[in-house]
């Protein structure tokens, strides 16, 4: 019935028109509008009403503009940093040590046997050029050099450089500075020829050199220092020796922590080479980990300094180093938040033996918005890189997502993964057996920049950024006054021995504690919530025109009425038609 | 016709609105008609006490408002931190490495040597220090006869105590000490040890009588800072190209490079010659324009150089470390080795981790800082962008050039001067000295003029040592090394005379840390809005209004008033009768106010849609509903004529 009406009513005031105008519309609206300025326009006389006409006009212009303002600040999505500084209880740092040589010469010893008479050969030869004495009794392990041969480039003559194999006699002298790599056309069609050395000074003797395959497809590694080429071709050849080796052996041939730790007090508890978790790392062999909180709850610290913290004595054993692998001696340590893999190479530090080394630690936090503040990752999932570093069961890091990316790269282009990096599953470690020419393609990946590139562009950083500022100091230890009777404990506590078997070559105190100000937080807030947004809107609304919502309502309404009134006139003009 | 059309004109006209004939009248009708709240309900509301509480609240709404944009204003330049966090390829800073030593001790010799004399005769006089154990202290006499002027020109003395007697080094003669005393280690005089105190005196040539004194309180800062004296002198001297000479050279330095995984040698390296410090070698100076960048952090991947330090070569007075000095810094900076370098041991590997900084200041008016250097009236010596160091030194020079006369030699050379030497100025050391003091004590006014740079790149530093070479590979390596040294050295390197540095980015986050303006013109604008809309639901068309009414209207109608009177007072003098008194203007209706306008039943919007008026009344149109006709002002004008005084005759 109701409805019946409705239309009925409907009809009827189509038939008889609008009753009244838009001119009156707009003067209703005017008058009865809650903005300011539109009453002003009807309310005054013929001259003012031009100006306030232009006023509203202006004002209204005003509002959309800085409307958009307003809404593109808005999403913009900025932020705004706070900074507090001051001392709390916190979990204490994990601590990672290692000793800076990856396992004992003693051990390692019969596999690196013959790379070691090879290398001393071949200093003997580069040392004392004239008098090459051949009689080496038992003959040398040629087929291990052939795979990546030491030489000396004369460049005397710049465009014919001499190339002289150290163990040969014979002076390949090669055409041109092209061909020196560039022979390209070679059975494995896969492989980019670029020069990676850099313009070869005028010095006399330049080393050494990845060949691949024969030596078809060679680019030469120049260096300017023969101290570096023997490390760097030292480095390569131990590296594929290493690799063949299972890790357990590998775990064994390393420091051992009860070796390794000697003392060990948190706070004023007693702690020893237990209440460390062994990890293997490549670069460093054993390394051992305070405080990694991946079995039972983190440590904190309730109270800053060197009372309070951790103090141990480490012994690295220098006269078992490796010659030829690490020439500086020293532990290896790093100090890293929870659950997160150490990467010693980037952030460790090293402490010196015979010294006691302190740490001050002042844990420096960077909390950040996500997504769409900034382009960070909270817990690495939507990294596109597969982290290989989750197999350490460790949270996601910037820096292993850069080694993962590496390596799935290394794996994906040479078909065997790089020594350093974990390995993706069914993958092998590179070796000069299986992979013959893994280094050069190791060297030539390494020192791609559009590899690298790829990486850190799909590596994100984290949100949460926590980085421990350390204020190290040094001094001497043991004083000579307690050397003895120090040495002589120490000794007899490890090997249970009355012989000291300790010295100060090998021996570091660590202490590693919190600064009077332990954290210093910078964490993020948004700028801009939609709070902010609304308000600032209806401040230039209200500002300008005093106007609000409501206004913005009305304003509709009218349009909706002023097309009704266009309806209606339309259809009375049809049928006056 | 006329007078009809004058009256209707009239009568369209309004005369409630700004042409009103008084100011109560005025204000009556801006009241109900404003925009603002609280100011209608003044006119509006019934009682005495209400009104007046409705007054003292509109009153202190704006109070409230102008108080809140007050300090909106004055929070106008306000500035909030941001901190973002980059990780990209970063720029490898340049690293400038110099040797401890400034010049090879044995090419110094033929300008040294007579100073060299000097000191050691100084030192056994006061010490009984002699180099050889079988020479025999000389005697008094036998110095005269070398004939040298350093201890005329500075003497060295010991002071007695005091009792401001000194014993003169060179003729062991005491002297009465005129003039000042300066300590230069410390402001406090300890007198209980004033026996041992040695210094030496420095005398305005001018006039001899104007003589300072400065004294130490160890012999070996006063032995050094004498030398420190004599050597600057004998330095200022030398020609740039021969000094450069006398220094290292980039083989002597360098012996091994190796940067971001490959091999780099001395031309990677600019060399740059510092005053103190002879030539140092920058890394990655930018010079050739390219900045080399790392893509990965870690110690691989950055610089990795061993230098070689000839401890044998160095000045045993000048220098009393060895060593090397490192600093970090941008290829637009200048390397201030001598105020913040790292110190580099020998026979150890020193690892420096570096993490990047870059901090933004907002300039004038949110802080005193500067853009580049150009508004600060100080000259920039130096060839670089500004830094506050710069600053200070730059001003420092100046002030020495201009009270002194000549430069002084740790610094750059202005325009047209020249260092200092004791033979073209007898008078620098006292000036300088005097000056320096004053600097100190900042009444040179340089701190004062010089501002600190609005951005600046930091490279926080983390640095740890390493025995190196370790005792198993120490024989292999120094072999090497000294076959890399080349032939001309047979001699096995010593491991004291060698050092080997690292430096790498940690990580490749960069931190920017930047300010932002607090607020902005639109943000301001809008708060403004808020405070006014909250208290008063005012807009800038009620300012407007407000000027309109208070100043321009009321304005109008006192000068009206006034005219009318002046006008009135003449034509009475004129006429010397009574003129027509001005009509109080009848209270035309026009609008939605005309009475033929209004329905009784007073039609709203919808009304007016459902009732279509008859097409051809001779009434005008319904207007479309009036804003006024719901005030309901007829129904209170009878019943509260106080309130409501409408001029109705």
């Amino acid at each position: 019935m109701n409805l019946k009406k409705y239309l009925v009513r409907a009809l009827h005031r189509l038939q008889k028109g609008p009753g009244y105008t838009y001119k009156e519309l707009l003067v209703w609206y005017c008058d009865n509008t809650n903005t300011h300025g539109p009453k002003r326009i009807i309310k005054e006389g013929p001259k003012k009403k031009l100006i306030w006409f232009f006023l509203t006009l202006l004002f209204a212009s005003l509002v959309f503009w800085q409307w958009g303002i307003l809404i593109n600040t808005y999403l913009s999505y900025n932020v705004t940093s706070s900074l507090s500084i001051g001392f709390k209880t916190m979990k204490f740092p994990a601590v990672t040590v290692c000793n800076a040589n990856p396992f004992k010469y003693s051990e390692v010893k019969p596999l690196l046997k013959e790379l070691d008479r090879l290398i001393e050969a071949a200093l003997e030869r580069i040392l004392q050029p004239g008098n090459s004495s051949d009689d080496v009794s038992p003959p040398l392990d040629l087929e291990l050099w052939n795979q990546i041969p030491l030489v000396l480039i004369d460049e005397h003559d710049k465009d014919n450089p001499i190339i002289l194999d150290i163990f040969e006699t014979n002076h390949t002298a090669v055409g041109s500075e092209t061909a020196m790599g560039n022979r390209t056309g070679a059975s494995n069609g896969t492989m980019d020829n670029e020069t990676t050395a850099p313009p070869a000074p005028d010095l006399p003797s330049l080393c050494p050199q990845c060949s691949h395959q024969g030596s078809d497809n060679c680019t030469y590694r120049n260096f300017s220092s023969a101290a570096q080429a023997v490390t760097e071709w030292y480095i390569l050849q131990s590296t594929s020796i290493l690799s063949k080796v299972p890790l357990h052996d590998r775990i064994r041939m390393g420091y051992q922590a009860e070796d390794m730790i000697l003392a060990c007090l948190y706070g004023a508890e007693p702690c020893n080479y237990k209440n460390f978790t062994q990890i293997y790392h490549p670069d460093h062999g054993n390394c051992y980990i305070f405080n990694w909180g991946m079995d039972e709850e983190a440590l904190n610290s309730s109270n800053p300094g060197a009372e309070f913290g951790l103090k141990l004595i480490l012994d690295i054993s220098q006269q078992d180093y490796i010659p030829y692998l690490s020439s500086a001696a020293g532990a290896r340590l790093m100090l890293h938040q929870q659950k997160s893999f150490p990467f010693l190479k980037d952030q460790g530090i090293y402490a010196m033996a015979g010294t006691e080394t302190s740490i001050g630690v002042l844990v420096d936090e960077l909390e950040r918005m996500g997504y769409p503040y900034s382009d960070c990752t909270m817990n690495g999932s939507d990294v596109p890189v597969r982290n290989l570093y989750s197999q350490y069961n460790t949270s996601y890091s910037i820096q292993a997502c850069l080694r993962s990316c590496f390596q799935n790269h290394m794996v994906e282009i040479c078909g065997c993964g790089h020594y350093m990096f974990p390995l993706p599953e069914g993958v092998n470690y590179c070796n000069n057996e299986d992979y013959p020419g893994w280094a050069y393609c190791y060297s030539s990946l390494r020192s791609s920049i559009k590899q690298r590139q790829i990486c850190i562009d799909s590596c994100k950083e984290t949100c949460n950024d926590t980085q421990y500022k350390m204020t190290i100091s040094m001094a001497d230890w043991p004083s000579e006054a307690s050397e003895d009777w120090i040495f002589h404990i120490l000794s007899y506590e490890r090997d249970m021995s009355t012989n000291v078997t300790l010295d100060r070559n090998g021996i570091i105190k660590l202490n590693i504690y919190f600064q009077e100000y332990n954290y210093r937080t910078i964490s993020e807030s948004a700028a801009t919530t939609i709070v902010w947004l609304l308000s600032s809107l209806g401040g230039q609304f209200g500002f300008w025109m005093g106007g609000s919502v409501l206004c913005l309502i009305e304003f509709g309404e009218i349009i909706i009425d002023s097309l009704w009134i266009t309806v209606i006139n339309v259809i009375s003009w049809c049928k006056g038609l | 016709v006329q007078k009809k059309i004058t009256a209707r004109l009239k009568r369209t006209l309004p005369v409630r609105g700004p042409q009103a004939p008084t100011l109560s009248e005025l204000m009556r009708w801006y009241c109900l008609n404003t925009n603002t709240h609280g100011c209608r309900r003044i006119v509006v509301s019934r009682g005495r006490l209400r009104r007046l509480l409705w007054i003292l609240l509109t009153l202190s709404a704006v109070g409230l408002i102008l108080w809140q944009c007050a300090e909106l204003l004055m929070n106008y330049y306000s500035a909030s931190v941001s901190v973002t966090v980059q990780f990209q390829n970063l720029p490898f800073p340049a690293v400038t490495i110099c040797n401890i030593n400034p010049y090879k001790y044995s090419a110094m010799k033929e300008y040294l040597s007579e100073l060299d004399k000097e000191t050691k005769k100084a030192l056994e006089t006061f010490y009984g220090f002699s180099e050889g154990k079988s020479k025999v202290r000389r005697s008094v006499d036998d110095w005269n006869s070398t004939g040298s002027d350093f201890f005329q020109q500075i003497p060295l003395l010991k002071v007695e105590d005091f009792s401001r007697t000194a014993t003169d080094l060179r003729s062991g003669q005491k002297r009465r000490i005129e003039g000042s005393v300066f300590h230069k280690d410390s402001s406090i005089v300890n007198s209980a040890d004033s026996n041992d105190i040695i210094g030496f005196q420095l005398c305005d040539a001018n006039n001899s009588s104007e003589c300072a004194l400065y004294t130490f309180s160890s012999g070996v800062n006063a032995i050094q800072e004498w030398y420190k004296l004599h050597y600057m002198n004998i330095m200022a001297q030398i020609p740039l190209e021969t000094k450069e000479k006398l220094s290292y050279s980039a083989d002597d330095l360098i012996l091994t490079c190796f940067f971001d995984g490959l091999s780099c040698d001395k031309r990677h390296f600019t060399r740059f010659h510092h005053p103190l410090h002879g030539n140092c070698y920058t890394f990655n100076s930018g010079e050739n324009g390219t900045i080399l960048s790392t893509s990965t952090g870690g110690s691989e991947y950055g610089l990795h150089v061993v230098l070689y330090i000839d401890e044998a070569d160095y000045n045993p007075f000048l220098v009393t470390s060895t060593g090397a000095k490192i600093i970090v810094h941008d290829q637009n900076e200048y390397p201030f080795i001598e105020d913040i370098g790292t110190e580099i041991e020998t026979a150890a590997a020193t690892s420096i981790g570096m993490h990047f900084t870059r901090s933004r200041k907002l300039s004038k008016p949110y802080s005193d800082c500067t853009e580049t250097g150009a508004d600060i009236p100080v000259g920039n010596l130096y060839n670089k962008s500004y830094s506050l160091q710069i600053c200070l030194h730059s001003c420092f020079q100046k002030a020495m050039v201009d009270s002194c006369g000549c430069a002084q030699y740790a610094q750059p050379l202005p325009a047209g001067a020249e260092y200092c030497n004791y033979k073209k100025n007898p008078n620098w050391m006292y000036c300088y000295y005097r000056l320096h003091e004053k600097f100190v004590k900042e009444q040179l006014g340089c701190q004062q003029i010089c501002k600190d740079a609005c951005s600046f790149k930091e490279w926080a530093l983390t640095t740890s040592i390493a025995q190196w070479p370790s005792t198993v590979s120490e024989d292999w390596m120094l072999r090497v090394l000294s076959w890399d040294k080349g032939q001309k050295l047979n001699k096995k390197l010593n491991k004291t005379d060698l050092a080997n540095l690292m430096v790498f980015y940690k990580d490749l986050n960069e931190r920017f840390i930047s300010e932002n303006p607090a607020n902005t013109l639109v943000i301001l604008l809008s708060n403004f809005g808020g405070q006014l809309g909250l208290w008063m639901s005012c807009s800038v068309v009620c300012v407007i209004e407000i000027v309109e009414v208070f100043f321009i209207d009321s304005l109008s109608i006192v000068l009206r008033r006034q005219w009318q009177k002046a006008k009135k007072w003449w034509s009475q003098r004129q006429r010397g009768g009574a003129g027509k008194a001005p009509q109080a203007g009848d209270v035309e209706r026009q609008g939605h106010d005309n009475p033929v306008c209004i329905d009784e039943d007073l039609p709203t919007f919808t009304t007016a849609l459902r009732l279509p008026l008859p097409q051809d009344s001779p009434l005008p149109r319904t207007p479309p509903p009036n804003y006024s006709t719901l005030r309901l002002e007829t129904a209170f004008t009878e019943q509260l004529p106080d309130t409501l005084e409408l001029g109705q005759h």
